[in-house]
């Protein structure tokens, strides 16, 4: 019979244990904290040097930042759910609706462009309580539920654009939403820069987001302790539709034109950038200041290999190996917390 | 205690032997050097408080957990079994508590379930052969009332166990080992179970029978193993025993009366009475139960698993659909919808099962701690955004209050150990300013020193002029240091002990059977 350690002896060896997985979390976690950060410099440096001419330069700079507004807009809405384990595949569909009705209700019924702005925010509300009611409180799957209203928002949108592109009859205050610039920048990019501060002050400053990461992180513990769970829930798919009818509004102002179904290209972008951003700052989990970084790297990548004149399926085939890479790097560091 | 294993009865080289196991998990050592065996043919009940060891024993037999050191003999040869699939190939067949079958498979499916059907062609399912095949195990088991055809969805609960017999003697199963086969059973499925288990042991099969109905031990079984603290206390013929010596084994009466601790005079001076509940039924799982715990008092509830009292506690704090009956808080009726109605009354549960209810294991531990009382912390009234140093403050306090162990706050809570994370769950209501403190098995899983500190915690509270429940089915440690405890058993209340009446052996008995049977 083997002999039985000292209280004593196993306590400090317990400790050594202890003290020997830390350091290998501290290790794992530096590595896929800067890891993201490191690969988006060296790309940076690696377009620069392939481009000289064109990547480097302050437009360009101005032109992926005002790409990438939208994108950091919808990524940052989608976090907040994406935090609670709650997913949204409805908000590509809710940003073509939004920038429809929006354009639709000025040219063909002519309403004043704030009045079918305020309309199109209005259905993103409406779009949000809806999710949030069916998974939050009837208890419908997140997956399920919001691809099926993906699919009923392309009908409602088609039902009355009649899937036609509309190009006249934009009022001219509509489009300087998008198109204007203020102190040299687009205003997207503030508009952009606006909402991820507000969110960040939400999930990291606020009462209400320490609940939303309690809720991710064990939703009975968060009910048992007070939590209102379904509310919150629901607020956060409130929030995800209402950044998707902001980026309608700007897109369809910005092109001063509604095309069918415009959002449904930024349903993958914005999942990557928002899990790619989960494996920096704070590893494991999903964080604003993380989806940020996520957006810029897509948005560099997208315009570095553009300019490198790649045929379309090599683009391709680099962002979803991307968007692959960035789970598992994320889930790496999930492991280690 | 093998010598006293190997008495009268026993064959010369058991089917299966233990010795020397020891399993520890963080904070408890679950098997301390059990040694243990049954040989073919037996039929041997194993017995024990929850924690003495009996499912840690299971779970290494059956692959599914490892020991720390000792060894397993099957038929006296040393084995190593490191995954159920091995235990299976071995001959040990499993049935649990909770019925492991596919409910939308037929029972012929579920019987040869990962055994390979038998095909045709080599590819398709020949399904007239399967049946067959099943038809013969369910012959011999004697439960040939049993159509192999029907899906298993469809059939009473206590022919669900009999197809997962089934499958462990289709399996070629030397040893069944049955966790609580009787549970939620009515008496003649129990007796047309005992049938086939008496049926198996004829044939040759070893049969461990996990119980906490003792009668059932003297019913089925021929031979007893007693577990308490994680060690076989004793192994003997069952006619060696009566019920009386059974459950002074079980609870180790003889030798630990002495231990008793002295009991705090507390609830001596009655006080108001903070939380009454009236007839709270929820059918099925709780029937009229009706108790009040007054300011100043500690009040146990003993009960073992799945008596009903964590649905009891569940139902007052409405964390499940909302029961019938009545709440009165401070004799002012109240209606609780959720946890959060009754956090508003005062009363909070501090929940059994820490890691899925009770902790956010990726939190840290000021984040745990600050969760129901967040709202302390907004720098002014109307501006919810926590202050953190002022978090830390109290969640530091906490800390060295609860004396829980750690380098830092900011620590993950999953990072530390059982106990530690169990202070932490306590820690987070001690300042929520409630009045009625809920305690589901709060030393669950705690070492000794630990406990002790739950319950001065416990009586702090009650010194205080709270009123704590205290729910535990260790029952040394409600006789050490409640005023007063309720019994519940199969969803009611059957017996209330107050001072000297209540007793380690009192609360067994009380908990398994009537005291008159």
């Amino acid at each position: 019979m083997s002999s039985q350690a000292s209280g004593a002896d196993q306590a400090a060896a317990a400790a050594a244990a202890e003290r020997r997985r830390q350091l290998v979390n501290r290790l794992s976690s530096i590595l896929s904290r800067y890891g993201l950060l490191l690969a988006f410099v060296i790309m940076i440096i690696a377009f620069s040097l392939a481009k000289p001419d064109a990547f480097p330069t302050t437009d360009n700079l101005k032109s992926i930042l005002t790409a990438a507004a939208p994108a950091l807009i919808i990524a940052a809405g989608l976090t907040v759910p994406l935090v609670m384990q709650d997913f949204d595949l409805s908000f590509g569909s809710m940003i073509g609706l939004a920038g429809g009705a929006a354009v639709v209700l000025q040219s063909q019924d002519g309403w004043a462009w704030g009045i079918a702005l305020l309309v199109a925010l209005g259905l993103g509300l409406a779009v949000g309580v809806a999710n949030g009611f069916l998974i939050a409180y009837l208890g419908g799957s997140s997956f399920i539920i919001t691809l099926a209203m993906g699919t009923v928002l392309v009908g409602i949108e088609y039902a009355f654009t009649d899937q036609k592109t509309i190009f006249s009859g934009v009022a001219q205050g509509y489009v300087d939403i998008g198109q204007g610039e203020f102190l040299g920048l687009n205003n997207q990019i503030w508009i952009a820069a606006g909402i991820a501060i507000v969110l960040w002050v939400l999930l990291d400053q606020s009462e209400l987001g320490r609940y939303m990461y309690a809720i991710g992180g064990n939703p009975e513990a968060a009910r048992l302790s007070g939590v209102r769970i379904r509310r919150i829930r629901l607020t956060g798919f409130v929030i995800v539709a209402l950044c998707a009818a902001i980026v309608g509004i700007l897109l369809t102002s910005q092109a001063a034109s509604s095309v069918p179904n415009t959002g449904v290209p930024y349903l993958l972008p914005a999942f990557a950038a928002v899990f790619l951003g989960s494996a920096v700052f704070r590893p494991g989990e999903f964080n604003i200041p993380g989806t940020v970084v996520g957006v810029l790297f897509l948005g560099v990548i997208q315009t570095g290999l553009t300019m490198l004149q790649l045929e379309t399926f090599v683009i391709n085939l680099v962002q979803g190996g991307i968007l692959i890479v960035a789970v598992l790097v994320s889930q790496l560091g999930q492991r280690a917390t | 205690m093998t010598t006293r294993g190997t008495r009268t009865g026993q064959p010369p080289t058991p089917l299966v032997s233990v010795s020397g196991l020891v399993k520890r998990y963080p904070g408890v050592l679950a098997l301390d050097h059990a040694h243990w065996s049954i040989g073919a043919g037996q039929v041997m009940g194993l017995v024990g408080k929850n924690g003495a060891g009996k499912s840690t024993l299971i779970k290494i037999l059956a692959g599914a957990t490892h020991p720390d050191e000792g060894e397993i003999r099957l038929g006296g040869e040393r084995v190593e079994i490191h995954t159920p699939h091995q235990a299976t190939e071995m001959g040990l067949a499993f049935v649990h508590q909770e019925l492991a079958d596919v409910p939308n498979l037929t029972v012929a499916e579920n019987v040869e379930l990962g055994l390979g059907y038998p095909k045709r062609f080599g590819v398709l399912l020949d399904r007239r052969r399967l049946r067959a095949k099943v038809r013969d195990v369910l012959e011999r088991l004697g439960a040939e009332d049993i159509n192999p055809k029907a899906l298993v969805s469809t059939l009473s609960v206590a022919d669900q166990r009999l197809v997962m017999i089934a499958r462990g003697i289709a399996a070629d199963a030397r040893l069944l080992v049955l966790d609580e086969p009787s549970a939620s059973l009515a008496n003649e499925e129990i007796e047309k179970l005992h049938g086939v288990v008496r049926g198996l042991a004829e044939t040759g099969v070893a049969v461990v029978y996990v119980t906490h109905r003792l009668d059932e031990i003297f019913q089925i079984t021929d031979w007893v193993s007693i577990m308490r603290d994680g060690k076989l206390v004793l192994a003997c013929p069952t006619d060696d025993l009566d019920k009386a010596s059974l459950i002074a084994h079980i609870t180790g009466a003889a030798e630990v009366a002495s231990e008793a601790r002295e009991r705090a005079v507390l609830g001596a001076e009655r006080g108001e009475e903070l939380l009454r509940v009236e007839g709270i039924t929820s059918p099925g799982v709780v029937e009229d139960v009706s108790f009040g715990v007054r300011a100043g008092e500690l009040l146990g509830i003993a009960g073992l698993v799945g008596s009903g009292r964590t649905e009891l506690v569940r139902l007052i704090v409405g964390a499940d659909r909302r029961p019938e009956g009545r709440i009165f808080v401070r004799g002012a009726e109240v209606r609780i919808h959720s946890p959060r109605d009754s956090r508003r009354h005062g009363i909070v549960l501090l929940p059994e099962d820490r890691r899925s209810q009770g902790a956010v294991m990726d939190f840290s531990i000021r984040k745990n701690i600050t969760l129901p009382v967040l709202a302390r912390f907004r720098p002014a009234r109307t501006v919810p955004m926590p202050q953190v140093r002022r978090e830390r403050a109290m969640a530091g306090d906490m800390v060295s209050r609860l004396g829980i162990k750690t380098s830092d706050i900011e620590n993950p809570v999953r990072f530390l150990s059982g106990g530690n994370q169990q202070k932490v769950v306590l820690a987070k209501w001690l300042e929520s300013g409630a009045d009625v403190f809920i305690f589901d098995e709060p030393t669950h899983g705690i070492d000794v020193e630990g406990k002790g500190e739950v319950y001065r915690l416990m009586e702090e509270l009650a010194l205080a002029g709270h009123a704590v429940i205290f729910i535990s089915s260790e029952f040394t440690e409600l006789a050490g240091t409640c005023s007063r405890v309720l019994v519940i058993r199969e969803g009611r209340l059957v017996g209330e002990l107050t001072g000297d009446e209540i007793t380690d052996q009192a609360l067994v008995e009380r908990c398994y059977e009537d005291a008159a049977a």
